[in-house]
């Protein structure tokens, strides 16, 4: 992955652009990825309103979450399945490169549904964004880290409905153990510990740190930099998955 | 150690697959010229796509090597890869993109340079005659326009060689002709065709050279005629009965009669001795009141050379494989 050609890069971002025409930017895909955490979050406003900061960022983590390994869980399985596929195994491009241009597939849909989630959420809370910018990035950061992660429960599926069920595995457990929901500081030590493992938790955290302002960048930039890091290992080992399964 | 044709466009050498522990290709060893039509004729599942596999760079082998466009497809894919079109097995364009996106798509992945892709698109569909369907989905063509979609597609970066499996499989008599049209003008404007199919008439028809494979290992080479002349040996006789047709076991257990096919109502009986076989045929007419319609004797074809050279009825030839094919299949 390091040392990716500019042709490849170019190369993956047709991958993702065709992805994104073929099968994400479509109404049921948007519907999915806001449903499921927005019935969430009201099952736990049962108990009273919730903090308008926790609110925001928690809610724009889950719908990334949900958006991304929704569509990317099915990005590669699908195409192998069809047999579309092979069409991207016979191009002169490098596995890498492929894995790579479905993730981009899912950086600008969880990016897309993220600022439309959180912009207006951020407003009719009246929690001013301290760093608009910040708050970007951490999107950015997120929707790649979740794709990537879908991208790889997609790469161990045999058929669409085993990547799904992978998907939720993933991303039911997290939704609960990373700080979404309830702050981190109110958890027990011990889940505490789960949750930074969690790559939700350093997304919500991130979020929360851009309405929060420039006094946490050293803090926020460490959530950038495992973000970051999760992207990696997630690509590197579905490619890796990958690789062994078509050869 | 094997010596390499660097000249020619393919060059296999000891290609070994297996999947699991299925040995899907065995120890196969090839060159394919530039500028010729290769055939490569076996029925279903005797390895021809997972050679294709192994050629295109969609799967590794267990061991031997893949010189293709003059790159080893183990060590440099990439540019071996664009210098090859990939028509496989089943037209597996993208269903929810339409005619125009899937080319543009092709030529963006390919590296065509932006001022020359829509050109090119256009280009390719007057010739395979889709371009009134430019905005219509792939997935709502019917089989012939997509199997000749794909192969335009797979024209796109005007490559070296073409890679065509079972291009006609499946396909109504007018599409596989315009097909089989295709590919010979192609041909004749200097492309390589390496052609996988099961249709032996196929293989005669288009191929400069023909290689037979069955369950995995590669049994003749040559050309069509010289494959042929190896069974001038063997008389080939066409019989037709009358109306309460023929004893098949019967004619089968004649003197001289060494194999026996049916074309349609007729018999296609291979014989060692042809007045030995004729007399025995009138005695057996006779014995069983049958009444010979017509009787033809005909020279050698593909066909008769397939049926000595794999020991394989040419029935076998004419199953159709299963419609789902996946990747990683036998085949």
């Amino acid at each position: 992955m390091a040392r990716m050609p500019v042709e490849g890069l170019i190369r993956a971002f047709h991958i993702a652009n065709k992805d994104a025409k073929a099968y994400y930017f479509k109404a049921p895909n948007f519907t999915y990825a806001l449903l499921m955490p927005v019935s969430l979050f009201m099952a736990f406003s049962i108990a009273g309103p919730a903090d308008p900061k926790l609110i925001a960022p928690g809610l724009t983590s889950l719908v990334i979450l949900f958006g991304t390994t929704s569509i990317e869980a099915v990005a590669v399985v699908l195409e192998r399945q069809t047999g579309t596929f092979e069409r991207l195994l016979v191009a002169p491009i490098s596995l890498p490169t492929i894995i790579l241009g479905k993730a981009l597939a899912g950086l600008f849909f969880g990016s897309a549904i993220g600022i439309a989630v959180f912009a207006p959420l951020a407003l009719a809370s009246g929690v001013a964004v301290a760093s608009p910018p910040m708050a970007l990035l951490a999107i950015a950061f997120s929707s790649l880290s979740f794709s990537a992660l879908g991208v790889l429960a997609s790469t161990h599926a045999k058929w669409v409905p085993e990547a799904q069920m992978l998907a939720n595995l993933l991303r039911f457990p997290m939704a609960f153990l990373s700080g979404a929901f309830i702050p981190l500081e109110l958890m027990p030590s011990q889940l505490r510990a789960v949750a930074r493992i969690l790559p939700l938790t350093y997304s919500v955290e991130a979020l929360r740190m851009s309405m929060e302002g420039p006094g946490e960048t050293s803090a926020y930039l460490l959530d950038m930099l495992v973000l970051a890091l999760y992207s990696l290992a997630f690509l590197a080992i579905a490619t890796s998955a990958l690789r062994r399964k078509i050869e | 150690m094997e010596s390499i044709e660097m000249d020619n466009a393919i060059e296999a050498i000891n290609l070994t697959k297996y999947y699991g522990r299925i040995l899907a290709v065995d120890n196969i060893s090839f060159g394919v010229k530039r500028g010729e039509i290769f055939g490569f004729l076996g029925p279903n599942g005797a390895g021809k796509t997972t050679t294709v596999r192994l050629l295109t760079g969609q799967a590794k082998p267990n061991s031997g090597r893949a010189i293709v466009a003059g790159f080893d497809m183990a060590r440099e894919p990439i540019k071996a890869k664009g210098l090859i079109g990939v028509v496989p097995e089943v037209s597996n364009l993208y269903d929810e993109l339409s005619v125009w996106d899937n080319l543009i798509f092709a030529a963006k992945l390919y590296g065509v340079p932006r001022d020359a892709r829509e050109g090119k698109a256009m280009e390719l569909l007057e010739v395979i005659g889709l371009s009134g369907r430019r905005g219509d989905r792939f997935g709502g063509l019917s089989k012939g326009m997509r199997r000749r979609l794909t192969i335009a597609v797979a024209l796109i970066h005007e490559p070296e060689i073409l890679f065509l499996d079972e291009p006609t499989a499946g396909l109504d008599v007018q599409s596989s002709r315009a097909i089989r049209n295709l590919v010979s003008e192609l041909n004749r404007d200097g492309m390589t065709v390496f052609l996988t199919t099961h249709y032996i008439e196929e293989a005669e028809q288009l191929c400069d050279r023909v290689a037979i494979i069955d369950r995995g290992r590669m049994v003749a080479e040559g050309k069509p005629e010289e494959l042929e002349a190896r069974v001038e040996d063997r008389t080939a006789v066409d019989l037709c009965f009358g109306p309460n047709g023929g004893p098949e076991d019967g004619l089968r257990a004649l003197e001289h009669v060494k194999g026996i096919s049916r074309l349609g109502d007729a018999f296609r009986v291979y014989v060692d001795d042809l007045k030995g076989f004729l007399r025995a045929l009138g005695d057996f007419a006779q014995e069983n009141g049958l009444e010979i319609t017509s009787i033809n004797t005909v020279r050698p074809s593909l066909e008769d050379a397939f049926v000595r050279i794999t020991g394989l009825s040419p029935e076998v030839m004419r199953v159709e494989k299963e419609p789902a094919k996946r990747r990683g299949d036998v085949g």
